[in-house]
């Protein structure tokens, strides 16, 4: 990477709540900091922009130390107000100047704002947004998407050090969010600039996230890649927070190493894991399955490669957009399983139809506590 | 159901409503066009505006109302800020007495302040040794004004304030703005109406102050006599005279009240 690393670590305070972080931002991807409301995620941003004083650690922005606790005592504490931070900062209702026109908005954080120079940067972030034809708009003029893009542009026209996102897509419908979402990511790879995005939908931070880290009351509790942090979590709290929807508690009733698998038993229920090196037969394991890695069939396969097949009893069906979520009974164990509106249309799927369940052993995770 | 024809309530008020609309057009209309008719009769009645006594009168008014008007909103605008935005214990006391000039009659403000400020006053002794002496002074005219008007502007500018989310001023921050530069270029353009609004009461109320002033102030023609105090002086002397004054008043506050409205439009046009 040409740009200086951006990252750091600090702790924040504020009344009984406590946040500690360490983070790491690359220029040109996103980090995403996902966890539910009240975690600390919107307070991590406030501190790195200088909104927030943090009582100890160390703040860098494109290899400029901003802070600096009392760790570093050969120079003694320091601070740079947000103002001369060079970050950019988009939160959830995009707070653009009500007083100002699109154009006076994009351009607010340029100096010499008049001149060519800033007038052809103010026109390029315009046309990159998809903002042409509204510069003389007034803010409330605008629609919900064309407002995040407006303050997207704003944040970015001083070409800031590191951008700030606090779940800037939040109040916009689904298909703005991901229409925005991928224009976000493009801008970001282009621009080269560092990127933290706070949200707490698993979609937004599977889709934008090169790298997610998983707050959860002040502190991290999981990081890594988005798509094995959140679809195969490996903690219960984790699984939780990340809200895979299927949560059994099972025993280990057989090892079968020859395939690289176990089976698992519930009463009479049993399904085949992945193997797993620590546990014996006999243990008590939680296992994971997404919604969305279960085939729903209205027969058994004949002959399939996927290990686990249950038979049920749809016990009710939830508009769960952009899809429906079925609830199979399976002899008293709920499953949760993830189809398209266009299939139950095709299966006919009510409540009451005996149905099958068939998903991989691979798609079954274990969970640690 | 409601909203259309104005709700349930108004339905069984709307007669008295209407009744009280034009009883209340007519008291306060009547008296001002007999004002106007009653002036316009009178002989003399450019002879009475352009008298010496108007003109001191109506200059002395200007500079003392202008003058406190600009203390009021250099002192009262960050103070007012301070009331919005901290919520320090001492400072919601002192938020409890703010408006109490509002209540307070202007007599009393008077009398208060010559208590504080005169010969025999609390301060007197004390500024009559570094040779100032307030009271009968144009000075004293000034004091009395602010102490009436200062209220109004501080009160609006309060509300206004307090209607800029702090965000604004946040994300501002983050744009590369100073706090300094943040304030002119958000929080004022932002709070504007308000401090507008409130500022042209408060201007209002120092050109119609009349009690706080005589009483502390005095009725000096050309130092302490502002155009209230000459329109009862003169009622005394020349009607005619008085009913200048008077409906030239009358006139500057249509003027001030119009100008406010057309600001608040044009504004309201450009943001909202």
């Amino acid at each position: 990477m040409s740009r200086p690393a951006t990252g750091g670590h600090f702790t924040v305070s504020a009344g009984d709540f406590r946040l500690e972080l360490s983070f790491a931002a690359p220029a040109g991807s996103i980090l995403v900091l996902f966890g539910p409301s009240g975690a600390g995620k919107t307070t991590a941003l406030r501190t790195i922009a200088g909104l927030a004083r943090p009582e100890s650690g160390r703040i860098e922005i494109a290899g400029r130390t901003v802070f600096a606790g009392n760790e570093s005592s050969d120079s003694g504490p320091t601070w740079l107000p947000p103002h001369r931070r060079r970050v950019g900062y988009v939160t959830q209702q995009n707070h653009l100047f009500p007083h100002l026109t699109v154009w006076q908005n994009v351009s607010y954080g340029l100096e010499r704002r008049r001149r060519e120079p800033a007038r052809r940067r103010v026109a390029e972030l315009i046309e990159r947004l998809r903002l042409d034809g509204l510069e003389e708009r007034r803010v409330w003029q605008l629609s919900g998407g064309q407002q995040q893009r407006t303050a997207l542009a704003r944040a970015l026209a001083p070409s800031p050090d590191l951008l700030l996102l606090d779940e800037p897509f939040a109040s916009l419908d689904m298909e703005l969010r991901r229409e925005l979402g991928a224009e976000l990511r493009d801008t970001i790879a282009q621009l080269d600039v560092p990127a933290i995005l706070v949200t707490h939908s698993r979609e937004e931070a599977l889709a934008l996230g090169d790298r997610v880290q998983i707050i959860d009351a002040g502190r991290t509790v999981a990081e890594g890649p988005p798509l094995a942090v959140l679809e195969q979590p490996g903690q219960g709290r984790v699984a939780r927070l990340v809200g895979v929807e299927n949560l059994l508690d099972m025993r280990v009733s057989a090892r079968r190493p020859q395939d690289g698998t176990m089976v698992c038993a519930a009463g009479e229920r049993t399904l085949e894991t992945p193997l797993a090196d620590g546990c014996a037969v006999g243990d008590a394991v939680t296992v994971g399955i997404r919604a969305s890695d279960i085939i729903l069939a209205s027969g058994p396969l004949p002959q399939s490669s996927a290990r686990n097949t249950w038979a049920g009893v749809v016990a009710g069906v939830e508009l769960r957009p952009p899809g429906y979520e079925v609830a199979l009974d399976c002899e008293g164990t709920l499953l949760r399983c993830h189809i398209t509106g266009t299939s139950l249309e095709a299966m006919g799927i009510e409540a009451g139809q005996p149905l099958w369940a068939i998903f991989k052993a691979s798609s079954c995770f274990l969970l640690s506590e | 159901m409601g909203r259309g024809n104005g709700g349930a309530a108004l339905g069984a008020l709307a007669p008295a409503g209407v009744a009280a609309t034009i009883i209340y057009t007519l008291f306060i209309g009547l008296p001002i066009l007999a004002l106007l008719v009653r002036a316009g009769q009178q002989e003399g009645i450019v002879a009475g505006l352009t008298g010496p006594a108007t003109l001191q009168a109506l200059r002395l008014t200007a500079i003392t109302s202008v003058t406190s008007l600009a203390i009021v909103i250099v002192a009262g605008t960050p103070f007012a800020l301070l009331l919005a935005r901290r919520r320090w214990p001492l400072l919601r006391v002192v938020d409890a007495f703010v408006e109490l000039p509002i209540v307070l009659p202007p007599v009393v403000a008077g009398v208060a302040m010559l208590m504080a400020f005169g010969r025999h006053g609390l301060l007197g002794p004390a500024l009559a040794s570094v040779g100032i002496a307030l009271p009968f002074t144009t000075g004293a005219v000034i004091f009395a004004q602010i102490f009436v008007a200062a209220p109004f502007y501080i009160r609006a500018a309060r509300i206004g304030f307090a209607g800029v989310d702090p965000t604004y001023e946040e994300v501002s921050q983050t744009l590369g703005v100073s706090p300094w530069a943040t304030f002119w270029r958000v929080t004022l353009p932002v709070a504007w109406p308000s401090l507008l609004t409130g500022a042209t009461l408060a201007w209002a109320r120092a050109v119609s102050e009349f009690g706080a002033t005589i009483m502390f102030a005095g009725n000096l023609t050309g130092r302490t006599q502002t155009m209230p105090l000459a329109i009862m002086t003169t009622m005394e002397s020349s009607l005619g005279e008085a009913l200048a004054l008077a409906a030239l008043m009358l006139l500057m506050s249509a003027l001030a009240l119009g100008l406010l409205g057309f600001l608040l439009r044009r504004r309201e046009e450009a943001t909202a």
